[in-house]
């Protein structure tokens, strides 16, 4: 029962079994489905952690015997396989983890939700899908359950069926679908290259594909994880419920393609992780400019996300390039997985405290009657005390204060690999930090400091257990000191041990001052700017061009509008007033030859009289027989 | 896990199923699914004065007899190693003998799916029929039987000429339906699709009679014409008839005009058997009789098939964007998700051909399903414009969440049977004669979830905009949608319920084409490798 193979079926399997049973049996029956649906998470987490201790002692690594050929058709066949290492491990304990916590936060949040039993049913269609890109052995099917991901995504978001959520779940899906168009070539072309996309077999070649091949590929990533220019769908996909916010839009779903970077390293050139590290590290500057104009808890929250993926990809693009090219003395053995390393470290951590946050927020939000303006909050910590303790600690971990804050030792990480690489993404890092700090100290003050803005706020009070406990159990690992424990399995120790770059001596140094200053200055610059319980935004009444240009957000969603409603829809009626004038019109119906026969035939049939159909029918058999039997006969 | 677990269940059933062949009643069935409707309906249209609901029973036991028999077929062929070949052959003379014409009925890899397809889908398309109030139901049910006879007929027959003929057979009811019990503009409608139809027929039967007449056969039937590949004269003339006439009736663009209107115009489960069943008789033509015999015509062909399907895709995804009426829409989706299959077969490969065969499969289903769906709409709300919508997920739960299925379905969501079809044909566009097809083609997959799935927020989401009568999905309507569902998924999740069979069929198709390919064009092979 407790075998590897075993409990990696298990993880993957129950889910969908709990989708299944509250799809037949729990539609109507609400608290059913919620059993369901949390019982199996908790199956989910103690097996999750069955795995980590099998592999305490050991390295994490599982691949092959349950392959299984799902699909063949000439020389194409498509395996169904699981493949455990180091990486996916520590993902899956993230996953059935945090996993767990938020199925256990929604059963308070969505308590009385009319559709209550649909967002159960779709939460554990969701972690089946999320395991199943974790624990997949190849590409082909990551990207079966890339889609289903997805395809969750979108039911969730959707969830409060008004047309914002409409809105908002098309924009999702489609915009993952234009990333997925390039992922999808690049599936192809790597498997027609290598005649197969075993993620092991691949390994073991150790030839990168083509700059743009990997580039294609990475298109996959730019859609899932919100890089820029496909960013646009995750802060609105915060219409959907809070706790979707939490596990999807935050924790793991979009850290699904710094998940499958990593698990792919080996396939990117230098010139494709050259321009994954800028992207990244421009979405991250970009997102934190956009979080300052937010008046939305969550979508502050969204913009963090953006921008803490952007750290992510960034650190894996110029920390790989660096490692890969690192000539220097000392731990070099790994130095070609320090951008997977700090990647994965900073996407752990994010996902405990970005949850917490998240989580946070939906506890305010329901105190306070579904406000989500932290302008109409403010003074919540002393009403919410565990929730404002617990989303201080978030606020410590994500500006990264050190030895405090679990971001400290992530972020430093990425910080370091940067300053090898480039001085300018390092310089860009380093300022948004200073940013994120600010921006994330905005929204604590605002919220939870000061006296209460308005009525709801006024009266908001604590959330029942069911929503504080996973908040006191994520802010656990938030906390910077738990990181620095022996808390990790061996299986997993590399990735957090062995494939990092630590920083030693003077530039540990460097590092802890730059953390100091950006974290500390930050917030307590948003402290003295903003004032404890603000109910203006003082950015847009002082310094209305910068508070603009946060509100722009370059554009983006503009531009794209603007496309579609003047480009795409203009060419779709254009190109049906085309079909429908020239081909249905005058090519069908029009042609000179084609009016005569009308003509002809349409007085055969016009009597609309079924004997006439019927005969004709029979006439012409009779006809077709006896011409064909006498060519035949004349012919031969 | 449930690969072995399938296969030991076949192994226990072995015994039975041999049994079940050698007994000869396999070939029995295989008759009776073909004869059983048309029986039903003779005798409905003789049979003297009865009651509407002796009526519909009578009918439902002309759709459930050979929905049975197909599905027992296929489990007896899926548990013995056919490899893809021919099963329950049956041979018997009809005066026409000299000419090498008998009635000639079996099932091989690729027409088995189509053959369950038939029966799945005429089943559904009889049980939405009868759960509703339709004027003169009577006669509407014997068309509809007749239609089911030519379908299971279509697909059983090895015979070409019968293949043809039960195709018209099922044909013409068609014309009737929507000239009788469409909607808007029926008799307009009728009368383009009848004349674009029996147009594309023609082509179809001059090419047969001509491809019979030039090859050195004796017998005119699917299995003995591949014998003589090699040997057909004048097979560019012959492949382009035959192109064009498939391709018409299978709505390859520009010869697709006839499909949206006619299907938006057709009553519902007349849709659903020609858009979901009758509409894959050109491909199935073009796979069972084009590729093995006259490969190297084909090749010539194929890029101008690639460029229309190109068309089929592009052209027409934008146009179904386009649309602000459902039945509209889907209409043109089916036309805009037959460029794949079209694709599937141009890259003529095993992965191409076969996934282009799951596609037909898969294709049927699915639209049979959404063609159901719109007009349980169509009943609620009493129209399919998008713009009077609205709202319905609220009101009726069930209905959104089929209707959801069934547009994650048709735009290639994994655990739907489509994905597998759609993503075989990608994968087999890159080793195609020009791997740049794949890049348009896929970017097929953002155009259709864009009309996809604003057709279910205007649908679904929002506030009501018109009063729905009648609440959710009755159960009289929803069992026939999820015989489909089920179907959609069963084979989503495991395709190689079907994928296996015509995997083997496929690569014999590839095998028999081969040697007429390197006799006839060398330097095509040499510039493919």
């Amino acid at each position: 029962m407790s075998d590897v193979p075993t409990l990696l079926t298990l993880i993957l399997v129950n889910p969908i079994v709990a989708a299944a049973l509250i799809w037949i049996f729990g539609r109507k029956r609400h608290n059913l489905a919620a059993g369901i649906s949390v019982l199996s998470a908790g199956i989910g987490m103690v097996a999750g952690l069955l795995i980590l201790l099998q592999v305490w002692d050991g390295k994490a690594l599982y691949g092959g015997p349950l392959q299984i050929e799902w699909l063949t058709l000439g020389s194409w066949t498509l395996n169904i396989g699981l493949y455990l290492n180091e990486i996916s491990a520590a993902m899956l304990g993230v996953v059935t983890f945090v996993g767990f916590w938020i199925h256990v936060f929604s059963l308070g949040y969505m308590q009385g939700d009319a559709g209550k039993g649909r967002f159960f049913g779709g939460l554990s269609i969701f972690m089946f899908s999320m395991l199943g890109i974790v624990l997949a052995d190849n590409l082909f099917m990551v990207f079966i359950f890339w889609e289903l991901v997805g395809f969750s995504s979108y039911m969730l978001i959707g969830h409060y069926l008004t047309d914002e959520a409409a809105a908002a779940s098309r924009k999702a899906f489609i915009v993952n679908r234009v990333g997925d168009f390039g992922f999808l070539l690049g599936i192809i072309m790597i498997f027609w290259q290598f005649g197969t996309t075993d993620l092991i077999a691949l390994g073991e070649q150790g030839v990168a594909v083509s700059t743009v091949v990997g580039l294609l590929f990475f298109c996959g990533v730019l859609g899932k994880s919100a890089q820029m220019p496909l960013h646009v769908w995750l802060p609105d996909a915060m219409a959907g419920p809070t706790p979707i916010s939490a596990l999807i839009h935050a924790a793991t779903m979009v850290a699904a393609g710094v998940f499958l970077l990593a698990r792919t390293y080996f396939l990117f050139d230098d010139t494709a992780l050259q321009v994954i590290g800028w992207i990244g590290t421009i979405t991250a500057l970009s997102a934190a400019i956009w979080a300052f104009a937010q008046r939305d808890i969550k979508k502050i929250l969204a913009y963090s996300t953006l921008s803490q993926l952007g750290y992510m990809v960034a650190a894996f693009g110029l920390g790989t390039l660096f490692g890969r090219h690192y000539h220097g003395e000392g731990h070099s053995e790994y130095a070609a997985l320090w951008g997977v390393g700090a990647a994965m470290f900073h996407l752990t951590t994010h996902a405990f405290f970005k949850a917490l946050m998240f989580l946070g927020s939906g506890s305010v939000i329901h105190a306070c009657h579904h406000e989500q303006d932290i302008f109409k909050m403010g003074g919540l910590w002393k009403k919410m005390p565990i929730t404002g303790t617990t989303f201080f600690i978030g606020l410590i971990a994500i500006a990264g204060v050190p030895f405090v804050g679990a971001g400290f030792f992530s972020k430093d990480l990425i910080l370091v690999l940067a300053k090898g690489q480039s001085a300018p993404a390092f310089y860009i890092l380093t300022f948004t930090a200073l940013l994120t700090a600010t921006y994330m100290g905005r929204l604590f003050v605002i919220t939870f400091l000061g006296k209460a803005n308005s009525e709801h706020a006024e009266h908001a009070k604590e959330t029942p257990w069911t929503m504080w406990l996973p908040l006191v159990v994520l802010s656990l690992f938030s906390v910077g000191a738990i990181w620095g424990l022996e808390l990790f399995p061996k299986g997993v120790k590399p990735l957090f041990y062995d494939y990092v770059l630590h920083a030693e001596g003077s530039e540990f140094t460097l590092m802890v001052i730059i953390s100091a200053v950006a974290s500390l200055v930050g917030i307590t610059f948003a402290y003295i700017f903003y004032g404890a319980g603000a109910s203006s935004d003082r950015l847009e009444t002082a310094v209305k061009p910068l508070w603009a240009f946060s509100r722009s957000r370059f554009f983006f969603d503009e531009i794209y509008s603007w496309y579609v409603k003047n480009t795409q829809d203009r060419v779709a009626v254009f190109v049906d007033f085309f079909d429908a004038l020239f081909i249905g019109g005058l090519g069908v119906r029009g042609s000179a030859g084609a009016t005569g026969l009308v003509g002809l035939m349409a007085r055969s049939f016009h009597g609309g009289n079924v004997a006439v159909y019927v005969w004709s029918f029979f006439i012409g058999v009779v006809v077709v027989w006896v011409i064909a039997s006498d060519a035949v006969t004349s012919l031969f | 896990m449930s690969a072995p677990l399938t296969l030991a269940f076949l192994e226990g059933l072995r015994p039975i199923l041999e049994g079940v062949e050698s007994s000869g009643f396999s070939h029995i069935a295989l008759v009776l699914a073909v004869i059983f409707p048309l029986c039903m309906a003779i005798s409905m249209s003789l049979g003297g004065a009865m009651s509407d609901l002796f009526a519909k029973a009578a009918a439902m036991l002309g759709f459930i007899v050979p929905a049975v028999l197909s599905l027992l077929l296929a489990v007896v062929y899926y548990g013995q190693d056919y490899a893809g070949g021919y099963a329950f052959e049956i041979l018997k003379d009809t005066g026409l003998g000299n000419f090498g014409i008998y009635f000639h009925l079996g099932l091989n890899g690729i027409s088995m799916p189509l053959f369950v397809l038939a029966g799945i889908v005429g089943l559904a398309a009889g049980g939405y029929a009868v759960s509703g109030k339709i004027e003169k139901i009577r006669i509407y049910l014997i068309l509809l039987l007749v239609m089911q006879a030519g379908l299971m007929g279509t697909f059983a027959s090895v015979d070409v000429l019968f293949f043809y003929l039960f195709h018209e057979f099922a044909l013409i009811p068609t014309f009737i339906l929507i000239a009788m019990w469409g909607g808007r503009g029926r008799r307009s409608v009728a009368l383009e699709m009848s004349i674009y139809l029996t147009l594309g027929a023609m082509l179809t039967l001059a090419g047969l009679l001509l491809l019979y007449l030039k090859s050195d056969a004796v017998a005119f039937n699917m299995i003995e014409l591949r014998a003589y590949a090699s040997s057909v004269e004048n097979g560019g003339l012959i492949s382009a008839l035959l192109l064009l006439g498939f391709g018409v009736l299978v709505s390859l663009f520009p010869f697709h005009s006839w499909a949206p209107n006619g299907y938006a115009t057709a009553p519902a489960s007349n849709a659903m058997l020609h858009a979901g069943v009758l509409k894959k008789f050109g491909l199935y033509g073009l796979v069972q009789i084009v590729l093995p015999l006259l490969p190297a015509d084909f090749i010539v062909w194929s890029p101008t098939l690639m460029w229309l399907a190109l068309g089929n895709i592009i052209i027409i995804g934008f146009v179904t964007m386009a649309q602000r009426d459902l039945k509209m829409m889907l209409g043109n989706a089916s036309v805009m998700h037959m460029g794949y299959a079209f694709l599937g077969l141009f890259a003529f490969s095993a992965v191409g051909v076969g996934g282009a065969v799951l596609m037909m499969f898969a294709h049927g289903l699915s639209i049979a399903l959404l063609f159901l769906l719109a007009d349980v709409i169509e009943r609620r709300s009493g129209t399919t414009e998008f713009s009077e919508l609205g709202g319905m997920a609220k009101e009726a739960p069930v209905l959104a969440a089929f209707f959801i299925a069934a547009t994650m379905a048709s735009i290639g969501l994994p655990g739907f049977a489509n994905f597998w079809g759609e993503f075989a044909i990608f994968v087999s566009l890159w080793e195609s004669a020009t791997p740049w097809v794949i890049a348009p083609a896929v970017a097929g997959i953002v155009i259709s979830a864009v009309y996809g799935l604003r057709a279910v927020s205007k649908i679904f989401f929002g506030e009501a905009k018109a009063t729905y009568e009648g609440g959710d999905l009755t159960a009289l309507e929803k069992w026939p949608a999820l015989v489909l569902l089920i179907g959609l998924l069963a084979v989503g999740f495991w395709p190689r319920l079907v994928s296996d069979d015509v995997d083997a069929a496929v690569q014999d198709i590839i095998r028999t084409a081969e040697p007429a390919l390197a006799a006839t064009s060398q330097d095509v092979i040499v510039a493919e490798r």
